[in-house]
């Protein structure tokens, strides 16, 4: 080997080294998650914010979400908000960095910035506006309002084929509840009137959810307020509730639950083999799994680079789920009992978003595979140590892209309960196969308030933290 | 290998990308999602502040009266599927009105209270030579409300949406309605 050609070598190999960890983005953060998992959440802050480069790497709009959502979860709502801006404006100034991009493409996808996924975006302002509304600033809640209602059009702008996620139902009934909350009707009742549209149509087939009866009755009590009396019989009638009328408590409290935790993005490594049958095309191949994938080959070269490649390995990103633990919960005041219905699964909406990309994703997986082999292949013909190394650091730095938020619920539940001026003691409880947990919370309500409570709980049935798994 | 390298360094040099900001004529009608938007209310509003000046029976109104007829504006109810704030085209109506000197113009309910809170507060800490008397608010004579609504045709990657805003000016002591306008904007967006 000549001297040039070690300068060449040896970046690569340093290169291969700092990319060739196969662990994902969960095990990376093992320290922080395990924390996180096991309810010890100001030493999972504290570990989070340990690591404060994150702030400017990568992955920065996870580690400003991670933080953001935390520190809700423990009550510091403004230095909550603070993260969870930063994280907005990544999501507003985002742009694609084409270089990144390309060095994703030669070496694995965990170099380029991590954008996001479209849920994750409004989630993020989801828990800012409740951040908000339990700090009793409800004009801040509706700005976030007014940018989850842009964040929904541009999400429904962006895909046009029904079974994509392009509309959000429990942003839509998000939005009615705050505008029911600053006494605006009328776009309350516009807000829940599109979210049981789209519970009905979208999540009731997609993800098997279908509209709350709580979101049934605010549209009505809201139709009602506003004056929209014709609206108001024609829902009732179509609900079937001919004797609902709506009534106005002395106060309310909207009790949010966040049950379990958001699947998490693993690995999932599929060995292809290359059909050169065609003459201006090579097809990519898994019999096991019964996929095809043809690439046009134009020129000779790039054929003969392909010819001596029959099998490799190609990893692609899939979502490991994480089962809720507890299964149904209630809150209890004054002898009555207000079950919370499921508004959002977020688990469901990860795992469809992924699958209805897949095609994009084993397309990339497989163009990255195909440059990498043409490199070491074309390689091979100048120098065929130089070859066998590209070929190694190839081989380590194909990995998946495993970033996600992983820290949200896996489900967000609700309820609505009617309080009386004063004190209200309220019971919460939820239950699993064979548990039960019971929590008592005081609210001090004032006339006409709507209070805010949310409440996470972050077992899963999986029992043990996810590593193990 | 140079054949994978070039590209790479080019798309290197030209990954830096910077935004850009332009500064347009409030006026420029710019169509992005097909939604309503800012020329929307903006062709609302010169629409029917024309048709509100040029009615016979807003002008007959305005001539029985000795004094200039005072406006409200009330409730402007939104039975689209979208949020719009109606304030966008109304408070451009208002302005003309105001600044046109045939109608004079009272707070809306939503700015009332807080005079009047004012109002209040002045009676017991401000210097009594400054303190502005209780009762002496103007009552209106019209009072400015209004809808609306729209309707939506889909079929595949296709829509049609027809926004229909109509706006009444009834006379608050007899109920009767002065004048009564409506406008259509009716838009076709195709994916």
């Amino acid at each position: 080997m000549n001297p040039g050609k070690f300068f060449i070598i040896l970046p690569l190999a340093f290169t291969g080294l700092l990319l060739a960890s196969c662990a994902t983005y969960y095990q990376k953060h093992y320290d922080f998650n395990s924390e996180f998992e096991k309810g010890d959440l100001p030493k999972a802050l504290e570990t989070l914010q340990q690591k404060e480069s994150l702030a400017n790497s990568k992955s920065k709009f996870l580690y400003f979400v991670n933080n953001g959502l935390l520190l809700s979860l423990l009550g510091k709502y403004e230095e909550s908000n603070a993260f969870l801006e930063k994280a907005f404006m990544f999501g507003e100034d985002y742009q694609i960095n084409y270089f990144h991009e390309a060095a994703g493409y030669f070496t694995n996808p965990n170099m380029a910035v991590y954008k996001g996924e479209d849920h994750e975006h409004l989630m993020l302002l989801y828990f800012k506006t409740i951040n908000f509304l339990k700090m009793n600033m409800p004009e801040e809640a509706l700005v976030e309002c007014r940018r989850l209602n842009i964040r929904l059009n541009q999400l429904s702008d962006k895909y046009h084929t029904v079974n994509k996620y392009r509309r959000d139902a429990f942003i839509h009934n998000l939005m009615g509840i705050i505008y029911q909350s600053t006494n605006d009707y009328n776009n309350a009742f516009i807000a829940y009137r599109n979210a049981w549209e789209i519970y009905e149509q979208d999540y009731s087939s997609l993800f098997a959810l279908h509209a709350p009866d709580q979101l049934r009755k605010d549209l009505l009590n809201t139709a009602w307020w506003t004056g929209f009396t014709e609206e108001f019989y024609h829902y009732r009638e179509k609900f079937n509730m001919p004797e609902y009328v709506p009534v106005k408590p002395e106060a309310e409290l909207v009790f949010f639950w966040h049950n379990g935790l958001s699947p998490v993005k693993n690995e999932l490594s599929i060995n292809f083999l290359i059909d050169h049958r065609s003459e201006n095309m090579v097809v990519f191949t898994n019999e096991q799994l019964g996929i095809a994938f043809p690439f046009a080959i134009e020129e000779k070269k790039e054929r003969s680079d392909l010819q001596s490649l029959d099998i490799f390995r190609v990893a692609f990103p899939k979502y490991d789920e994480r089962p809720e633990y507890f299964r149904r919960g209630s809150i209890e005041l004054d002898s009555i009992s207000v079950p919370l219905e499921c508004a959002e699964d977020i688990s469901k909406i990860a795992v469809h978003s992924l699958r209805e990309r897949m095609v994009l994703e084993f397309s990339k997986g497989l163009l990255r595979a195909a440059l990498k082999k043409a490199t070491e292949m074309s390689m091979k013909k100048e120098d065929e140590g130089l070859a066998a190394l590209i070929g190694v650091v190839n081989a380590m730095t194909e990995k998946a892209d495993t970033r996600n938020w992983q820290t949200l619920p896996h489900s967000i539940y609700y309820a609505r309960a009617p309080l009386k001026v004063g004190a209200n003691k309220v019971i919460f409880q939820i239950d699993a196969d064979h548990d039960r947990a019971r929590y008592t919370f005081t609210y001090q309500a004032k006339k006409a308030q709507t209070l805010f409570h949310t409440f996470s709980s972050l077992e899963t049935s999986l029992g043990m933290p996810y590593r193990l798994y | 290998m140079c054949k994978i390298l070039i590209p790479l360094m080019i798309l290197g040099l030209t990954a830096c990308q910077t935004r850009h900001v332009t500064r347009l004529d409030p006026a420029t009608q710019i169509d992005l999602s097909g939604r309503w938007n800012d020329s929307d209310s903006r062709k609302v509003a010169d629409q029917m502040i024309f048709e509100l000046f040029d009615s016979d029976a807003f002008k007959k109104y305005a001539q029985s009266k000795t004094t200039k007829p005072v406006v409200v504006v009330g409730m402007i109810r939104n039975k689209t599927s979208e949020h719009i704030d109606p304030d966008n085209f109304v408070k451009k109506i208002e302005l003309v009105i105001h600044n046109s000197g045939v109608a004079d113009l009272v707070e809306s309910s939503e700015f009332r209270d807080q005079l009047r809170v004012e109002r209040t507060e002045q009676q017991d800490f401000s210097d009594p030579s400054t303190v502005k008397r209780m009762g002496m608010e103007t009552g209106a004579d019209l009072m400015l409300f209004g809808e609306m609504t729209s309707e939506t045709d889909t079929f595949n990657n296709r829509r049609v949406v027809n926004y229909i805003t109509t706006l009444f000016l009834t006379d608050i002591e007899t109920n009767k309605r002065v004048w009564y306008g409506q406008n259509e904007i009716k838009k076709y967006m195709k994916n």
